[in-house]
């Protein structure tokens, strides 16, 4: 008896958060066998529409039915004994708990292994069946990002889910862990799985899918055969008629100044008491954008950090133009001319239960004309706020509402406010357009870029590569802590620098070197235009 | 697809629904009281006429409860300033009652033809440090260990009762009079009481509200105060924004160790006259903290929600007369607690009950909700 | 020998312990599935209360253990609703209960006709093991003399133990207490485990309030817990959420609690007041060195989510 492979259809389904629709309408349909592309840009509603699938959400109206036979999830159990698994954005794991713990938490009764140990052998051979391999007993915040998520895909296959969804999966993956988890994906598709590949980049969908549906402000603007469709039509699905932001052409950098931040032989601690950054050097200069490529988890956020004098350094010293700051703590290093974005707006940026004056003025509330001998103006603070408002565009604000209530990307433009305005000769961003959609980012990124333009140092750490490169007119790499690979615009290597990310030595470049290159090259070539020129050049770039 | 009950965070509580909800939840306390009450076999509108005439009915009662207001909203200013940090200093009790053993202390030791002006100021400025002293003795260790310091100022209460009651009952100290048959504290000179406005209620009342209105000052229009809030909403914006937490976490402490010991300075000073355990022991500083919660913090509030459970307690005294146990004002206050407490989802959260959600049009729920527009 | 200071003082700490070791273990549960109660004072009370009720009702040990941790588990439940369900602060919904069941203990125990604090105790707290056990030297008044709760608290540490590292559905309750939204993405279901938990915990401070009035003090007083509840939860802190830890941890506390009837034996004099004090400094100061201990292993076992409300679709 041949089965039919699963066929998921989605009927009109809504669903909206504050009485504002994140997915309105949409329809949606899967097919075993297929890998199909979940398109969209940031706030698009891709999270929505898979969490409705995935039974963590319950939506207001709308159908989901498996072969023919309507189903109501009441709960993501529900939705797992319909066999959809789902690998969310941010990992759903326990990181106390040990691989094989987190597979069978909250299995039933009938659905558990009897033992552990059991469990651990199903788990290898479970991985070596799809390729992903995993220390079946090693606690979860022992592995890396990419680890992990093999942790999630093998759970999922472990519950025998027949539908994958996953969520941004490439997100956090170098380019050559991408590859590996692409293999995998077509073991399932080959064993009858349906697989959702939820995007924002659309090369990587383009190049990887059978079938597309693209995403646009929370409406289903189509679903298309990948092989049929052209990248135009496809970036005109996702951005409709919207003129989208210029490019903004990035001249190498006239003249390169004096070292504003010099770093050397730096180390400093993770939370947990192991060595995150490990004797890191780097100088950046007035009038120029240095970058930190990296795949998030490598020490990233303790550097910057200890950077902004947030986390001490077990050795080495750091100076911001001119003055020793390795000990001075975050006041002595504003004072030394640092600004500084921080990775996690909501929370370290700003303070997210009080209004937008009191944000604005977080830094400086405790001097003129803010303050005078520790009596705050309320009006002047008011007035600094409206001016910024109004300069750096800042929407959605209302008089003593909660700043949390803001969007990402006007969140974003705030804490530039804030920051660029304030005397400083040197600017720390982290992840500075992650989650945002294009108009916003792009606009972050010109006030990014226009800091070089004004003569000072830029430093900016960023997960996507592409952003990287763009931006930096030095691109680092960094590795377990390290700084593992130099760039300068002219030469940047993306091969290169997409092995360093991964920690692959050298000398083994050139073996996967060839056929990493391709994808890359064409990572890098189609999907920047496609994110910042206008559709109709897009053509003419793939063309 | 049927869902009942719809539950959403609410964008931008109006001012309406910040105090409106309080407002229902402690009528709900009182409904909830009646009916344990009537379950108890007493009639309940009756409790409550005997309660309002004995607390609240004309200026002597309304005197009496002010004069036990005093002490609450000192507590409750010590409670509210430690919440707008998120701190939670549970130990008013202690600090209150260190206060009270330094004021009195002082006012027994200068001599009795210090003006009065110098002795009442010397025993505030002993009772407030003695009661930073004990609440630094917590915010040391939250500091500089991170100890969690619900525990410890709850410990300091128990060390410091005993303390105290060791004073006047375990010992022949300084406070205790060697002349009085039963155990009690030496009476304050004249000079060191506080000033009667009429009958009971003294000076320490204008002490009390003086304070609200200065610590609301402070809270609101200084660089210190906008610092405690940022603190209290992000520890780690605060950090990044160059604040220290630690030195915030001993100033606030202090302070609310300070405040909470003036209301001991003003009991020993304006009630009992001398060091009387059993006058001061009576939960004078957990009360304070429903107060603060019930007031959200708010120095301004903390006066009439603290002059509102003075009357309940004014009037638990008189229920005996109708044969009621004096302890149902522990139980009302833990009610309001309880209910106000609750109330704090419905000023986060709008609840809506439907029948379905087919009957709902996206559009049907945005003039109520209050998200701004830019959201995306 | 058997009624030598070392011994009797042991024997009483034993005893003295138990309620400690119920409450202490009860909000053990609680917080790995993380809910912090701190009402565990006020649930005591309550317990004591219904606990010392129903033991005069029907002269049952067993009736009023069991009332008493349903007058526990009543709270805590009043606690699940507005910490879990309503998700508000879980410390100052604690801090309600405290004050609730105070209020609430003395009103009930003060109001009947005639009044409980007039009652006697109508419970026969008898000695579990035979005579001849009980008579060995030494071991037999500290091991053998007591009632069958002291050894139901063993009983229950080693089930406790168990339960939250060997079986499945302690596995679940751990995952809740770590991390909620990776339960809820495994099909566990957080709100009814969360509850079932922070109902447990009641049941633990209603039998140890209820143990308190009936075996330890003999009557009811109001507020006759008078700290106990507060050193539990310290407890709770010392042992690092394990269970054998609160078992060690409360015969201590228990040990402090009757150091006055040992000095008083040993013809020591020191002030009652200073007695008193004991446990709670003793208390203050473990809370300060654990917490300052740089060795991370303890400070790691706190559950990770713990007083952090959950709801699904927040983010
Ligand atoms: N839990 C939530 N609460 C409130 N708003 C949400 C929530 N999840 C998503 N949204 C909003 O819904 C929209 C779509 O978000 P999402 O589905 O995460 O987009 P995508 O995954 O395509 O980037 C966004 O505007 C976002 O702000
Ligand atoms: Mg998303």
């Amino acid at each position: 008896m041949t089965t039919e492979p699963i066929h998921l259809e989605v009927r009109s389904i809504t669903k909206s958060f504050y009485g504002v629709a994140a997915i309105d309408s949409v329809d949606f349909d899967l097919r075993g066998g297929e890998i199909h592309g979940l398109l969209g840009e940031n706030g698009a509603g891709k999270s929505t529409l898979c969490s409705v699938l995935s039974g963590l959400y319950r939506p207001d109206s709308g159908s989901v039915s498996i072969d023919g036979h309507e189903l109501q999830f009441r709960s993501p159990q529900d939705a797992a004994s319909a066999g959809i698994g789902m690998v969310y954005q941010h990992f759903r794991l326990v990181d106390s708990f040990t691989v094989a713990q987190n597979i069978v938490l909250g299995l039933r009764k009938g659905q558990r292994p009897k033992s552990i140990r059991q469990v651990e052998t199903m788990v290898s051979d479970l991985a070596d069946e799809y390729g992903l391999h995993v220390d079946p007993t090693a606690p979860i915040w022992q592995l890396s990002v990419g680890e992990q998520q093999r942790v999630e895909i093998l759970k999922q296959l472990f519950r025998g889910a027949k539908i994958l969804i996953l969520d941004e999966p490439t997100a956090v993956l170098a380019p050559q862990e991408t590859d590996r988890l692409f293999e995998a994906v077509e073991t399932m598709v080959a064993k009858e799985h349906a697989v959702v590949l939820v995007s924002h980049k659309m090369a990587e969908t383009m190049a990887n899918t059978d079938r597309i549906t693209v995403l646009q402000r929370g409406r289903n603007a189509g679903s298309v055969r990948t092989g049929d469709t052209g990248p135009a039509d496809v970036a005109r699905m996702m951005f409709g008629d919207a003129k989208a932001a210029e490019r903004t052409t990035i001249a190498g950098p006239d003249e390169v100044g004096d070292p504003v931040l010099t770093l050397s032989n730096v180390s400093v601690l993770a939370d947990k008491g192991m060595t995150a950054v490990d004797d890191v050097s780097l100088t950046v200069r007035r009038g120029e954008v240095v970058g930190i490529a990296g795949v998030a988890g490598n020490g990233q956020r303790e550097l910057q950090e200890a950077i902004a004098g947030l986390r001490p350094t077990t050795s080495g010293t750091i100076d911001i133009n001119g003055t020793d700051c390795t000990s001075t703590g975050p006041k002595g290093t504003m004072r030394a001319g640092l600004a500084y974005v921080p990775e996690d707006r909501l929370g370290v940026g700003l303070a997210p239960g009080l209004p937008l004056e009191h944000n604005i003025a977080l830094k400086n509330h405790d001097r003129a004309p803010h303050s005078r001998k520790g009596i705050l103006s309320t009006s002047s603070i008011e007035e600094t706020t409206n001016r910024l408002v109004e300069d750096f565009d800042v929407r959605g604000n209302r008089k003593g509402m909660r700043v949390s209530l803001m969007s990402g990307g006007n969140l974003q433009k705030a804490i530039l406010a804030r920051e660029l305005t304030e005397a400083h000769d040197v600017l720390l961003a982290a992840a500075p357009t992650r989650g945002l959609d294009m108009a916003a980012a792009a606009a972050v990124r010109t006030h990014i870029i226009n800091e070089r333009a004004d003569d000072r140092g830029v430093l900016v750490f960023s997960e996507d590569l592409d952003e990287v490169i763009h931006m930096s007119d030095v691109v680092l790499v960094m590795f377990k802590g390290r700084i593992v690979g130099r760039f300068v615009r002219d030469e940047i290597d993306v091969d290169r620098i997409g092995l360093l990310m991964t920690g692959s030595q050298d000398e083994e470049a050139p073996a996967d070197a060839s056929e990493a290159s391709i994808v890359l090259a064409d990572r890098v070539d189609n999907e920047r235009p496609a994110a910042e020129t206008p559709p109709s050049t897009i053509a003419g770039a793939a063309s | 697809m049927t869902s009942l009950i719809r539950v959403e965070p609410r964008g931008h509580a109006g001012s309406w629904v910040r105090f409106g909800v309080p407002a229902l939840a402690l009528l709900f306390a009182l409904a909830l009281g009646g009916g344990i009450l009537a379950i108890a076999g007493n009639n309940p509108f009756e409790a409550y006429r005997t309660m309002f005439d004995a607390s609240l009915n004309g200026w002597s009662a309304m005197s009496r409860t002010l004069a036990l207001a005093t002490p609450l909203i000192l507590t409750g200013l010590a409670a509210a300033v430690a919440f707008q940090m998120r701190v939670y200093n549970i130990g008013g009790e202690g600090q209150l009652y260190l206060g009270a053993i330094a004021a009195s202390w002082v006012g027994l030791y200068l001599p009795e033809t210090t003006p009065m002006v110098l002795m009442l100021g010397a025993m505030l400025i002993a009772g407030a440090l003695a009661g930073a002293f004990w609440a630094l003795l917590a915010a040391i260790p939250k500091a500089y260990f991170n100890a969690d310091e619900i525990i410890t100022t709850l410990m300091l209460n128990f060390v410091a009762l005993s303390l105290m009651n060791y004073l006047i009952f375990g010992s022949q100290s300084f406070w205790r009079d060697p002349r009085r048959p039963v155990p009690g504290g030496k009476r304050l000179p004249e000079n060191a009481i506080l000033p009667s406005l009429s009958g009971r209620l003294h000076f320490g009342i204008i002490i009390a509200v003086v304070a609200a209105v200065v610590l609301w000052w402070i809270l609101r229009r200084t660089s210190w105060g906008f610092q405690i809030r940022t603190i209290g909403d992000s520890p780690r914006a605060a950090s990044y924004a160059g604040m220290s937490v630690k030195l915030k976490t001993l100033g606030v402490l202090a302070v609310s160790g300070a405040l909470a010991a003036i209301a001991g300075v003003s009991e020993v000073s304006g009630v009992s006259k001398g060091l009387e355990p059993r006058a001061i022991a009576t939960e004078i500083g957990f009360t304070g903290i429903i107060i603060a919660v019930v007031a959200r913090s708010n120095p301004l509030g903390v006066v009439p929600v603290a002059v509102f459970l003075a009357a309940i307690a004014t009037a638990g005294s008189r229920l005996q007369s109708i044969g009621i146990a004096v302890e149902v004002v522990f139980l009302l206050q833990g009610l309001i607690f309880l209910t106000v407490t609750a109330g704090e989802f419905f000023v986060s959260n709008r609840v809506r009950f439907e029948r379905t959600a087919e009957a709902e049009q996206p559009g049907d729920s945005s003039p109520t909700t209050e998200l701004p527009a830019g959201a995306t | 020998m058997n009624d030598s200071l070392l011994v009797l003082s042991i024997a009483s700490a034993v005893v003295a312990s138990t309620p400690i070791l119920f409450a202490a273990l009860g909000e053990i549960i609680a917080n790995r599935s993380g809910v912090m109660n701190l009402g565990v004072e006020g649930m005591m009370l309550v317990g004591a209360v219904v606990g010392f009720w129903a033991g005069n009702e029907t002269g049952s040990l067993t009736l009023a253990l069991l009332a008493g941790g349903f007058g526990g588990a009543g709270l805590a439940l009043i606690h699940a609703l507005l910490a879990v369900t309503l998700r508000v602060d879980q410390t100052v919904s604690g801090l309600s209960l405290v004050i609730v069941g105070g209020g609430f203990s003395s009103f009930i125990g003060t109001s009947g006709e005639p009044s409980l604090l007039s009652a006697p105790n109508a419970v026969d707290v008898v000695p579990f093991f035979p005579e001849a056990l009980r008579d060995l030297p030494a071991v037999g008044p500290i091991l053998f003399g007591h009632d069958v709760v002291v050894y139901l608290g063993v009983v229950a540490v080693i089930a406790a133990t168990w339960i939250l590292n060997r079986t499945p559905s302690g596995l679940s309750l751990r995952a809740v207490g770590e991390d909620p939204a990776a339960a809820d993405a495994a099909g566990i279901p957080v709100v009814r485990m969360r509850y079932l938990a922070t109902a447990i915990g009641g049941i633990g401070a209603g039998i140890g309030g209820a143990y308190l009035t009936i075996a330890i003090v003999g009557t009811w007083q109001n507020g006759l817990t008078a700290g106990i509840g507060w050193i539990a939860v310290a407890l709770v802190i010392l042992a690092g959420w394990r269970p054998w830890l609160a078992l060690i941890g409360a015969l201590a506390f228990g040990g402090l609690n009757g150091l006055g009837f040992t000095l008083q034996l040993a013809q020591v004099d020191v002030p009652s007041d200073f007695l008193k004090m004991m446990p709670f400094i003793a208390a203050y100061l473990v809370v300060i060195a654990v917490s300052g201990n740089p060795a991370r292993a303890r400070r790691l076992a706190a559950p990770a989510a713990l007083a952090q409300p959950y709801a699904r679709e927040a983010r």
